[in-house]
């Protein structure tokens, strides 16, 4: 009798009290014995049909708020045990929950992610984007109009990453707005927005050539190449690596600012 | 110990990511700690074109947030896919080339940004790969989506939910960094927009896919609750987005968005608590009693808690002018980040035995290391915090007293203030390389000389025994 009971469990891959008490309630509403029962579900015959309806309902088939995540099979089949509760109740309830289970359903779910990314793409980003454009568009001074030697100086200061460091932006805040000319929104080239900066780890330069000593050419040139020899207390990289042009097109945009991003 | 270059199945493939996870995660923690060193010493350290702070920053971005995000993406949904759907994964040699292909573009992008380091844009993608790389996560995409219809599980487990989420948002964060700069507002939509898609969302959702993994199957306990697994994923999937935007408040952003996203991070305590929740309700179950695996992950979770409490408080209304362009931003990307960094150590220890046959030995190193690794985690987010809240103080209050500190004068002021937390964030940033290695070693250890045990079989891996 055990031998069959755990040939049939393993047939089954169902634990063994699971499949004892299936074929007990099994042998009782069909009137065989349980050894009956069980042989017949070995030979996979009749009854067998039944068994495996057990095998393949998961957790959250008989309480979907218990769902096993990961779990181990056979702790998922020990949650299906309807306690001396006849087969045919048990795949009644089974087969009223799995109607309820294919409501997770792939596609839904899918549909749902695409959707929530696709509402995020266009109401947090592609609408609010173009409509600040629009509005730039409609009012007067709408550009910031810069030199060919400023935008290739702009270049440099952006492939140097100095926006990394350094803002040009003044906020439309109190303790911003008093000390200089507040960021507004207007139409530029790619580099001179970009250069407007992310994060104040050093001082900002919306208006450095308007201020000593960052006004003076020759004071600048030697900061930036050997920083130590001007101001050792901050450090500050140096950029002695640049070519001659390059560091003159640096000096360029950065003694233009304070009149481009008013 | 076998790997096999041309994969035939998951298994294969776990194999050769295992083995290499750990030195790219060696790797982005060597260029972290270069940049630090850079930006505190760079006036006294040799310099050149690659090595100086504004290339390291840069470089440090594209491996962390590039390189080694497409890299744990790529090994996370190879292994926890197959097995959270109940099957094999389809059309596998297709797959193995797209995930290749992706972490192919993204390494070469790094080698790209040594041969031409000047058009190694903000957060490392280069104009000529970009288009490229949106094909190929495409595609990543539309093959997980195959995958996802032929499931044979009935219902669609968490772990899985995660990864389709991340890798839907890591397409729409890659599809922003293509839009175009037009007017300075631009600036900080695409860069905020970017941040939280494919920072907040793309990074805390490999980390939420393998936590959930790893406190059910790792740790052996059931999990609590699918409905709170289901608020969290659902909250997190449609608030994370919006939550950068306050970082650049008072700047030329619309107010609307700035509101809209201060409102919306202070309703991520809904998506934390039902995560809090379930986490310790669920770990109350554990029939796995080895105690560094749990300090990995709880670590893990702290970290992952302590990034969306700075979120919340950053959305306090009078934090937010204080916090917004500050290095409080930082604590909240490398949050993320690290979270991410912190549950793959357990998440590699766990696989070692599974994949390799080779048992995994919790010594008194990876005892040492797991300390190591969280506090120094802990303390760069906590110091990272103070420094953005230090200079928005110190901006604030010099603008007020009308010494503009922002623009130079009373910098001095500011940065004694923030220096001192910047030379610690160096030592630390070292003890994390130096944990890095450690966890490298370990696991090669483990990989290399651990004593034979049973390893699981493709069908295990797929939870699919029918196969």
């Amino acid at each position: 009798m055990s031998e069959l009971l755990a040939k049939v469990a393993e047939i089954l891959g169902a634990p063994e009290t699971l499949v004892q008490r299936s074929a007990e309630a099994r042998a009782e509403a069909s009137g065989n014995t349980v050894e009956e029962v069980l042989q017949s579900w070995a030979g996979g015959e009749a009854i067998a049909a039944s068994a495996p309806v057990v095998e393949e309902a998961p957790v959250e088939e008989v309480k979907e708020e218990v769902v096993v995540e990961e779990a181990p099979v056979e702790e998922v089949k020990e949650e299906v045990v309807v306690e001396e509760a006849p087969l045919e109740t048990m795949e009644k309830v089974i087969e009223e929950e799995s109607v309820e289970l294919k409501k997770e359903s792939s596609l839904i779910f899918i549909a749902g992610v695409l959707g929530v990314a696709m509402f995020t793409y266009f109401f947090a980003f592609a609408i609010p984007k173009n409509q600040s454009a629009d509005l730039v568009a409609e009012s007067l001074n709408n550009e910031v109009v810069v030199s060919q030697e400023v935008l290739k100086g702009a270049q440099v200061y952006n492939d140097l990453n100095c926006q990394s460091c350094h803002t040009q932006n003044v906020r439309l805040l109190i303790p911003d707005s008093q000390n200089g000319k507040i960021l507004k929104n207007k139409f530029a080239d790619e580099i001179i927005i970009k250069n407007t900066g992310l994060l104040r780890l050093g001082p900002d330069l919306s208006t450095s050539a308007t201020r000593e000593p960052t006004n003076n050419e020759k004071w600048l040139t030697r900061y930036l190449t050997d920083s130590a020899s001007v101001r050792d207390t901050i450090p500050h990289p140096n950029y002695d690596f640049l070519s001659t042009s390059d560091l003159d097109y640096l000096l360029t945009y950065l003694l233009s600012l304070g009149e481009v991003n008013e | 110990m076998k790997i096999k270059l041309i994969p035939n199945n998951e298994q294969d493939l776990s194999k050769v990511f295992i083995f290499l996870l750990p030195l790219v995660v060696l790797l982005s923690a060597s260029i972290n700690f270069l940049k630090d060193a850079f930006r505190s010493f760079s006036n006294v350290l040799p310099g050149n074109q690659v090595l100086n702070y504004g290339f390291l920053d840069k470089l440090s971005n594209q491996i962390s947030f590039n390189f080694l995000f497409s890299f744990i993406l790529v090994v996370t949904v190879v292994y926890l896919l197959s097995k959270s759907l109940g099957r094999s994964i389809i059309i596998f040699p297709l797959f193995f080339l797209t995930g290749l292909g992706l972490i192919g573009i993204e390494f070469i992008d790094v080698v790209l940004a040594f041969i031409s380091p000047e058009q190694l844009l903000d957060l490392g993608n280069t104009s000529v790969l970009l288009l490229i790389k949106i094909l190929l996560v495409g595609a990543f995409l539309g093959l997980i989506l195959l995958n996802f219809l032929a499931k044979k599980e009935p219902s669609i487990f968490l772990s899985s939910q995660f990864l389709l989420g991340a890798v839907v948002f890591y397409l729409i964060s890659l599809l922003i960094y293509r839009s175009e700069y037009t007017v300075m507002s631009d600036n900080f939509f695409i860069n905020s927009m970017y941040l939280s898609t494919h920072i907040y969302v793309g990074c805390s959702f490999v980390f939420l896919s393998i936590f959930y993994f790893l406190i059910t199957k790792g740790m052996q306990a059931t999990l609590f609750s699918k409905t709170l697994g289901t608020i969290s994923f659902w909250g997190y999937l449609f608030l994370l987005p919006w939550t950068g935007f306050k970082y650049f408040y008072g700047t030329t952003l619309p107010d609307w968005i700035e509101n809209v996203s201060i409102y919306l991070s202070l309703s991520l305590i809904i998506p934390l608590l039902a995560l809090i929740v379930n986490y310790s309700k669920t770990i109350a179950t554990k029939e796995n009693k080895e105690p560094v695996f749990s300090v990995l992950i709880s670590f893990a979770f702290v970290v992952f808690g302590l990034t969306n409490v700075l979120q919340i408080i950053s959305s306090i209304s009078n934090v937010t002018p204080i916090v917004s362009l500050t290095n409080f931003e930082y604590s909240v990307r490398y949050g993320y980040m690290y979270s991410l960094i912190l549950i793959l150590i357990p998440f590699v220890y766990h696989l070692v035995p599974k994949i390799y046959g080779r048992e995994f030995i919790y010594g008194r190193l990876e005892t040492l290391n797991a300390y190591l690794l969280g506090t120094s985690v802990i303390a760069t987010l906590s110091l990272n915090t103070l420094i953005g809240i230090n200079s928005g103080f110190s901006w604030n209050a010099g603008a007020n007293a009308g010494n503009p500190t922002i623009y130079g004068e009373g910098f001095l002021i500011t940065w004694s203030l923030i220096s001192t937390p910047y030379t610690f964030i160096l030592f630390l940033s070292l003890l994390f390389l130096l944990s890095t290695f450690l966890f490298t070693l370990s696991t090669l250890k483990a990989i290399i000389g651990g004593s034979v045990t049973e390893s699981e079989t493709v069908s295990e891996i797929s939870g699919d025994n029918d196969e």
